[in-house]
This record gives C-alpha cells, sequence and structure tokens, in this order.
C-alpha cells in the first residue's frame, strides 16, 4: 500500500511539473503582456524598462528556470496587473473555490444518489421518467442560466438567499446549487446503471427470496456496490468543478480561484496565471489520489498491490 | 440619448445635499469593475481611479458641473522663466493625510520621481517634458519644463498629494497593504474581488464637500444582472453602470433615482489610411464609411439609447465646436463615392473588432457597424479579438505581423470633461518609432502632424482651444484619425434613502465626494 501511495505521489509530481512547464509556455504564446500594462501612447524606452522590471527580457528558459527555482521556496513572483505576489492572490482566492466546489459536489450526490437509485429500483416508472427529464434537464441548463434564474427567483423576487458574495451557509447555497447542477445529471445515470446492473445480480435475488426487507436490499446491499463507479469519477468531477467555477463566481461575484486565473489569462498576467493552474494542478492529483485510495473503503476486495 | 432626458437627469442628481453634520450609519454599494492598485503612482487605467479618487486628491480637480476648480491648490498660474515654462502653484494651507501628516511640497515632490520613474510608473512619459521639481517651501513649489507641455494642465497638473513621510516609514508593500491619502475616504481594508471598506475622514479639509456616511463599502460585482438583482432585493442601495436594456426601467423604479451621463470614453473606426495600397488611403472611400453607417439607429438599437453621437470632440470637451456635425447616413451618397474613387463593385477588407465589453454591447455594435458596410459595397471579414489581441493589433511599432490592414473598430478615454490632444498625438498624429507619436495611429499627414505638435506646445488655454477646433475641422473634412461614431453613457442608481451628489474623478462618475443617508 505504502509503496503504491508512492509510486502515485511521484505520478503526481511529474504531471505538476509538466503542468507548470506546459503553462509557463503557453502563457508566454498569448501575447505580451506590456502592451496591456502601459497605456498605448506610452514610448519604447517605457516598454523596455517595464519589460526589464518583470524580466520578460530574458531568454524564456532562463524566464523558467528563475521561475521554478523561485516557486521551490514559495515565491511565484507579483502579478504584473494587481503588484503583489501573485501567491498570496491565489491562496486568498483558493478556500473560496475549494468551499464552492466541495458544496457543489456534495449537492450533486445528494440530488444524485436518490435520482439514481429510486429510478432503478422503479424501472420504467413514473419516477424513472421523472429522474430521466430530470437528467435531461440539468444538461440542457448551463450554469449561468442556471444561476441567473435562482437569483432572479430565491433573492429578488422572495428574498431568501442573498445574490452575491461570500460569508456564511445562506450565501452559498445558490453557487453550489448552479455549478452542481449540471453534473446530477451524468452521476444519476452512472448510479442508475450501476444499481440495474446490481439489481440484477444473484445475491440480491437470493435476499428476496430469503424475504430480506427492500429497503435494506437496495440501500445497504446493493447501494454499497453501485457507488463504485461513481466514486471512481468524483476526482473528476470535483476536478471539473474547480476549473469550472470560473461562471458561477461570475455570476455570484464569489471572490474564487477560478475568476481570478481567467481574469489573469485575458490580461497576461502570467504569474498569476502560473501560480493558479500549480495549485489546481495539485488539488486535481490530490483529489484523484484520495479517490483510488477511497476504493479499499467502499469495496473491501479491491486493494492496492 | 434625448438632451431633455439627460437635462432632467443631471437636475435631479445635482440638487443641492443637505448641510452635513457629524458623518454617521453606514453604507453599501456594487460597481461592476475593480481597480487593481490604490496606488496613484502605479496606476494603469480608468478604472483604479473608482477607488484611487475616494482617498487620494490632486492639485485640481472638476467640480459637478465638470469646470476646473483649484482643490489641493490654492492657487497656480503658468509663468515664463528663461523663455522656458513654469508652473508656479501654492498649496492648500492646513490640509492633513489620513494619518494626520501635514501635506507639504515635498509630497508632491515625491509623487513626481515616483511618477516619472518608469520601473514604478506606467505614465513616465507624461512627465518626459519636466525639467525639474523645485521646493520654494512646505507650501509652495514650481515645476520648470524643458518645453512647454500643454497636456500637462490638461491632466489637471499630473500630480497626486502622496504622503512622503508614511511611506518612507511603511515602504512599498506597507503602503500597498494600507495607503493613505488626503481624501474624504480613509482606507479600511481590502479584499481583491470582493471589496473595499472605507470610513470618512473626520479631519478633511472640505467642510462644504464632505461624505455624511460614516461607513462604506464597495462591493464588487462584475456580471450586470447579479448588479441589479443585490441592488433590487436590497443587498445594496447604490450600483454603477445599469445595463442599457434597463435603463428605461431604472428611471421608473418608485423610490429610485438616477443619474445618467457621457462617460470619458469616444469611440471611434479607424482605417489605414496611411498605406497607399490601401483603399481607404483614398479620401472618397473614407467620406463613403462615413456616410455609409447609420450611427443613430444602431445607438437607438443595439445601445438602447445609451450613447451620444460626437464629431471628433465631445460636447463639454476642451475645443467643442457644436456647428461641427457628424456626417449624415447617405448609403446612396457611399455607393456614388465609392464608384467614384474606383470601387463600383465595393471591394473586400478585413474588419476587426472588439469581443470584450469594454462597453456595453460594444461587440454588437461592431457588428453593426460591418453589416452597414456591407450595404454599401464594403464587404467585412469580420474577426472578432478579444482585448489583448485587439489592443496588440491596433498598437504600431511591434516587431511582427499582423498589421491593422483593414476597419478597427477603436476608442481612446480622455477623461471627463476631456481633452483631445493627448489621444490625437496617439492616433491622428503620424507614428514616429521611438518618439511616442502615434503609438496608435493609422494616418500620415503632414498638416495634421504639423498641428498636433502645435498643440501640445501649446499650454495657453485659450490658444489651445482655438487650435483644437482648427485641427477637429481639417480632421473631420479629411476623415482623417478614424470616423468618430458615439460616447457610451452611462447610468448610475440609487435608491432615495440616500442623498448623493455625483462627482466626477478622471474619467469616470463614481466620487462619493458628497454622500449621505436621509435622516
Amino acid at each position: 500500500m505504502l509503496s503504491y501511495i508512492l509510486r502515485r505521489v511521484m505520478h503526481g509530481v511529474v504531471s505538476i511539473i509538466g503542468a507548470s512547464m506546459l503553462i509557463f509556455v503557453i502563457s508566454r504564446m498569448s501575447g505580451d503582456p506590456i502592451v496591456l500594462l502601459l497605456p498605448v501612447d506610452a514610448p519604447q524606452s517605457a516598454i523596455d524598462a517595464m519589460r526589464e522590471t518583470m524580466g520578460l527580457d530574458r531568454p524564456i528558459w532562463m524566464q523558467y528556470l528563475i521561475f521554478a527555482g523561485k516557486a521551490l521556496t514559495g515565491d511565484f513572483g507579483n502579478s504584473y496587473r494587481w503588484q503583489m505576489p501573485a501567491l498570496n492572490l491565489v491562496l486568498d482566492r483558493l478556500p473560496a473555490t475549494i468551499e464552492l466546489a466541495l458544496s457543489a459536489l456534495l449537492f450533486s450526490i445528494m440530488l444524485a444518489v436518490p435520482l439514481g437509485v429510486l429510478s432503478a429500483v422503479n424501472r420504467g416508472g413514473w419516477i424513472d421518467t421523472v429522474g430521466k427529464g430530470f437528467a435531461m434537464l440539468g444538461q440542457a441548463m448551463p450554469g449561468f442560466w442556471v444561476g441567473l434564474l435562482l437569483i432572479l427567483v430565491f433573492s429578488v423576487h422572495l428574498n431568501w438567499l442573498p445574490a452575491f458574495g461570500a460569508g456564511g451557509v445562506s450565501h452559498i447555497i445558490l453557487p453550489a446549487i448552479a455549478l452542481g447542477w449540471y453534473p446530477v445529471a451524468a452521476q444519476t445515470r452512472i448510479i442508475r446503471s450501476a444499481m440495474l446492473d446490481v439489481l440484477d445480480s444473484d445475491y440480491i435475488r437470493m435476499g428476496r427470496a430469503l424475504g430480506a426487507p427492500e429497503r435494506l436490499l437496495v440501500w445497504k446491499y446493493a447501494f454499497r456496490n453501485a457507488a463504485v463507479p461513481l466514486v471512481t469519477v468524483l476526482g473528476v468531477y470535483f476536478a471539473s468543478m474547480l476549473g469550472g467555477a470560473f461562471v458561477v463566481e461570475v455570476i455570484f461575484a464569489w471572490p474564487g480561484l477560478g475568476r481570478t486565473v481567467v481574469e489573469a489569462v485575458f490580461a497576461r498576467d502570467f504569474p498569476v496565471v502560473q501560480a493558479g493552474v500549480l495549485f489546481t494542478s495539485v488539488l486535481f492529483v490530490v483529489s484523484n489520489l484520495l479517490v483510488d485510495l477511497s476504493y479499499g473503503l467502499i469495496d473491501p476486495r479491491i486493494r492496492h498491490g | 440619448m434625448k438632451s431633455r432626458t439627460m437635462f432632467m437627469a443631471l437636475s435631479l442628481a445635482l440638487s443641492p445635499a443637505p448641510a452635513l453634520a457629524q458623518a454617521t450609519g453606514s453604507l453599501t454599494v456594487a460597481f461592476g469593475a475593480e481597480g487593481t492598485t490604490l496606488d496613484p503612482t502605479k496606476y494603469s487605467a480608468g478604472v483604479d481611479h473608482y477607488f484611487i479618487g475616494q482617498m487620494f486628491e490632486q492639485l485640481i480637480r472638476y467640480d459637478t458641473d465638470l469646470k476646473p476648480v483649484n482643490w489641493l491648490a490654492e492657487k497656480w498660474e503658468l509663468q515664463q522663466q528663461d523663455g522656458k515654462a513654469v508652473i508656479d502653484i501654492y498649496l492648500r494651507p492646513g490640509v492633513k493625510f489620513h494619518n494626520g501628516d501635514p501635506m507639504s511640497s515635498a509630497d508632491f515632490e515625491f509623487c513626481y520621481e515616483r511618477l516619472k520613474d518608469p520601473k514604478v510608473s506606467r505614465w513616465s512619459h507624461l512627465q518626459a517634458n519636466v525639467e525639474k521639481f523645485e521646493v520654494i517651501d512646505d507650501l509652495h513649489f514650481k515645476i520648470h519644463f524643458k518645453s512647454p507641455d500643454g497636456d500637462y494642465i490638461a491632466g489637471a497638473l499630473q500630480l497626486w498629494a502622496l504622503p512622503k513621510k508614511y511611506f518612507e516609514k511603511v515602504g512599498e508593500d506597507g503602503f500597498a497593504k494600507a495607503p493613505v491619502g488626503t481624501g474624504p475616504w480613509k482606507f479600511v481594508s481590502r479584499s481583491v474581488k470582493e471589496e473595499l471598506k472605507l470610513e470618512a475622514f473626520d479631519g478633511y479639509w472640505n467642510k462644504d464637500a464632505r461624505p455624511g456616511v460614516k461607513d462604506l463599502t464597495i462591493k464588487i460585482i462584475p456580471e450586470d444582472l447579479t448588479r441589479v438583482a443585490a441592488f433590487k432585493s436590497g443587498a445594496v442601495d447604490w450600483i454603477d453602470n445599469v445595463p442599457p436594456s434597463m435603463v428605461a426601467e431604472f428611471k421608473k423604479l418608485p423610490g429610485v433615482k438616477t443619474f445618467t451621463a457621457i462617460s470619458g470614453n469616444n469611440l471611434y473606426i479607424d482605417f489605414p489610411t496611411y498605406n497607399p495600397a490601401s483603399p481607404f488611403n483614398k479620401l472618397k472611400v473614407r467620406q463613403a464609411v462615413a456616410q455609409a453607417v447609420d450611427m443613430d439607429a444602431i445607438i437607438k438599437s443595439v445601445l438602447f439609447g445609451q450613447g451620444e453621437r460626437y464629431a471628433e470632440v465631445g460636447k463639454g470637451s476642451t475645443g467643442y465646436n457644436a456647428d461641427l456635425k457628424p456626417y449624415a447616413y447617405n448609403p446612396k451618397a457611399a455607393k456614388q463615392l465609392l464608384a467614384e474613387a474606383g470601387y463600383p463593385s465595393g471591394f473586400e477588407t478585413p474588419c476587426y473588432n472588439l469581443t470584450t465589453p469594454r462597453e456595453p454591447n460594444v461587440k454588437e455594435m461592431g457588428e453593426a457597424v460591418f453589416a452597414y458596410l456591407g450595404q454599401v459595397g464594403i464587404r467585412c471579414k469580420a474577426q472578432g479579438l478579444e482585448y489583448g489581441a485587439w489592443i496588440n493589433l491596433g498598437r504600431r511599432g511591434r516587431s511582427g505581423p499582423p498589421e491593422m490592414d483593414g476597419v478597427l473598430m477603436w476608442m481612446w478615454s480622455q477623461g471627463l470633461p476631456g481633452d483631445p490632444a493627448t489621444p490625437w498625438g496617439g492616433h491622428l498624429h503620424s507614428f514616429v518609432a521611438g518618439k511616442g507619436w502615434g503609438s496608435y495611429s493609422y494616418t500620415d499627414d503632414k498638416q495634421a502632424d504639423s498641428m498636433i505638435e502645435q498643440l501640445k506646445g501649446t499650454m495657453e488655454q485659450p490658444r489651445r482651444e482655438e487650435l483644437i477646433r482648427q485641427i477637429a475641422q481639417y480632421k473631420h473634412e479629411n476623415v482623417l484619425g478614424g470616423i468618430t461614431t458615439y460616447r457610451p453613457v452611462i447610468t448610475l442608481a440609487w435608491r432615495d434613502k440616500v442623498e448623493f451628489k455625483p462627482w466626477p474623478f478622471p474619467g469616470a462618475w463614481r466620487g462619493f465626494q458628497e454622500i449621505s443617508l436621509k435622516k
């Protein structure tokens, strides 16, 4: 088990280094940040001075080595745009995005699991039809539209929940629903399909023949096995929510990392982009590792050699 | 935008505020955009002033009628010494910074030193004509010029009160974390992408125009509909940038007041006049473009009326000439002009559009312009560009292709009330590498160059205004430096429990100089 973990950590480190190189090169291919930082009528001398101050006058390989060396000590440089340490900008915003992604994931699971299980148990029935319709609706409605709709109903008309910002449980409900809405459909389908397989298996039929209560069979024996495929993709969902939180963060003025990094991309703010992508990569690697390790807890038959 | 509506909106907003006693209560407002720095020597865009302008002040500022008034300068005058221009400035006595330090000439000298350093400031070129800064005493200093610089006065004398002693004590990082100015609001805290908290400054020097609210929180809500929802749900009591499509609705909302005015931006259609191989090198083609687009219809339909047409210089700006009118929409004449220019069947050209919403509906506006051009035979191969790519394309003197080779939807910001001299130096004067002229110019006209250089060297205001009118006339007749289209109109809204008199800061109407809660 320990060697498996070490191997996975090594893979993760290589992935993160690869991501840092890729983002370093790609961000520099997107254009020159100087033209965005200086007024259009700035003379060449001002442009040259700014380029030198930012270290952008050096060859790209040298820029990367300097970046990598400093990053190891926690120095990601100063944001070109915000003129403050890029790491502080990222670390200040990261908890809000993790909070949002986890809440959205929780919301989607809370909705998808009962929907998927009930659809499978009542295959072809009205609950199944409603579940499928609900899933289709989820896929058809983009997050920004769901977000605006939620604001209109729950903030403007009913005045139950705040329309924007962070600041407590009431603030996170609407953004979490908007972000978690989309994956509900896919998760419901995964659960439904896995449950149908499990409910058809011999041990469930045997349980029924022995007169075991249906609720016990479904939720204790069938669901536990059917949950494995969902858990497998939870890491990916979590990572995609981290990356996809941008739209929801803008709609709800949520002070998260996604909004910060996307704006940094448009502003060619390389230090912030590099720090943001690197930390997102770390989260992605860690969440996938945790998912892999959790298989054994759910299904004792799965053990990592 | 009907002028009557504008007049009524202004009359409403500029009615006298009640006398203000001790600041009390708290207020939460929402802006759609966020500045990146709170250091006035490091600002990079107009949006930075929305925040800097609440805490920091300049020697001159524009009042609610957009008239220049001496602010931190008690008096100043333009002099000549040994044939060179000198601005002689006396500071207002008794002004204090938020930390209690008295304001003095040394603070402005410190600001000048930072502004001229290209490693600190992004506007060092604006100090390039200053020869030296001479401190006479604590409240008296002079700015000596190597060569006359008319833009210096037009830019509100450029300098800000920056607390030298405090800055030297806390350092660059300390100042960034806790900025200190002389303005009506002092810094409390800031959370990037979230909010800025300010507190009314009890020791503020101006007893006549000061906030009546003690605590002010500026929330950042970039999405238009969310900002509107926050206002409608009562979470905030004041918002900026009411979306154009909702302005009419807001003006009818009970218990809500609005203020509508021109912003400091100026939009125009540019093309490569300088290139002999380009069709736009021919005057008749440019005149055809000027008459091919029904800008009034675009403003009405695409911008919901939230734009004001202008011809070269906007109403209220320095050198405005009411007799100079925009070209009228005349597609028949446009086709005729194209035929006379040798393009009876029109021609195909790249057309570059900005897709980043720097102004409301700017992408849709560009698309409508391209459609109108197509109707007279100028067939656009439209390309949408995000802000970075757009500004890179518009800039001259880049090391490599692509060069702008067609129609480009562009804009210049000149602040409020605005002076076109600096923008014209950038896009009407021909491009001169390394000299700062024509940095985004696609025009090459010796007469225009000469007139603009003369304008730059003129510091006397009446003469400047006369020169600006002459240049505008010449520019208009020869359709040089692009075709001016419209200036965006912004609308602010607040609940009527708030007393608010909109003050302009450079480029924006978001100054909370006078804001209070009704008793």
